[in-house]
């Protein structure tokens, strides 16, 4: 199974540079007022591949939409994670993705991030998460569990949301 | 003549349909931060995290192709050590404190519609902020 998902991730890793994929340069377009190319790609992923997931219900009762992660401490430590890594991406200037794609570009100084995880991670699972789980309640959930409404429907509206706003983008450029 | 793999936005199309393949395939889903956990010993359960760490040397190697095959490749040497360490040092806590909600909430988590990633979303976009504004005001 591993060979396979190796096969998988040189896919990505394809796509990935191709497309000089990277939320955190992404985040900084938009800080500087230039967010159409990062919100282009990012509706277009949502499109495709929320489409797919929701869709993937169908085939099998295993798949469809699955909570991903965990809500831990009411949404604290999300909010909280989120803080810290934006920080992170922001100051190294490369997201997980765009670390990876720049280690495959040969750029080393993004070698040095990877490494450097190591620390930030042992600091956490060592040391803070024995402390923190005592104190939190873990959930898992998606949207359309929490609104009370059919996946489909939650689904349905986002898809042509974002294609609304795929086609605006659109109008943005021509114009 | 304009290479087809010149189309930034089909290539984001290809990555966005490759995971919804491999989800379809092997019930597996392209995940981000939670995937070097193998690296401070922690597998997961059913070796979960290792599989999508092998996913992601994977993708080191396919961006060493496309960079070589594009003529894209270059090495360069590591510049700012500090700046590099302490990102990598808040990365690996971000990524931990709430797993597989980071980057993977962009190309995973927000098209599940899981409320974890959209939380952590709204975390990034603070965070990253801040830093960019505290940054580029010098």
């Amino acid at each position: 199974m591993l060979w396979i998902g190796f096969l998988f991730g040189i896919g990505f890793g394809f796509f990935v540079q191709r497309a000089g994929l990277c939320f955190a340069h992404g985040l900084g377009e938009i800080f500087m007022g230039k967010g159409k190319r990062i919100a282009r790609y990012f509706l277009l992923i949502f499109v495709i591949t929320g489409t797919g997931f929701w869709l993937s219900g169908a085939v099998s009762p295993l798949l469809g939409l699955k909570p991903v992660g965990e809500i831990r401490g009411h949404g604290f430590y999300n909010v909280l994670s989120g803080l810290i890594f934006g920080a992170g991406i922001a100051l190294n200037g490369g997201c997980v993705l765009g670390t990876l794609r720049q280690i495959g570009e040969g750029n080393l100084s993004f070698l040095v991030v990877f490494i450097a995880l190591i620390p930030g991670m042992a600091l956490v699972v060592y040391g803070l998460n024995p402390l923190l789980e005592k104190g939190y309640q873990a959930q898992q959930v998606v949207l359309p569990d929490l609104l009370g409404v059919p996946g489909g429907v939650v689904m349905g509206a986002l898809v042509l949301a974002a294609l609304a706003g795929l086609k605006y983008i659109r109008s943005l450029k021509k114009g | 003549m304009k290479n087809w793999t010149d189309n930034r936005a089909l290539m984001v199309a290809g990555f966005a349909a490759l995971n919804v393949v491999m989800y379809l395939t092997i019930k597996k889903f392209w995940i981000g931060g939670s995937s070097f956990l193998p690296m401070i010993g922690k597998p997961g359960p059913d070796n979960k995290f290792l599989f999508s760490f092998i996913v992601n040397l994977g993708v080191i190697a396919g961006a060493f192709l496309g960079a070589v095959s594009s003529g894209e490749f270059r090495l360069r040497l590591p510049q700012n050590f500090s700046r590099s360490i302490i990102g990598g040092i808040l990365i690996g806590v971000g990524v931990t404190l709430a797993p597989g909600t980071c980057t993977t909430a962009f190309v995973t988590g927000i098209p599940m519609l899981s409320v974890a990633s959209f939380l952590s979303a709204a975390g990034i976009f603070i965070g990253a902020f801040m830093v960019y504004g505290l940054t580029w005001r010098r």
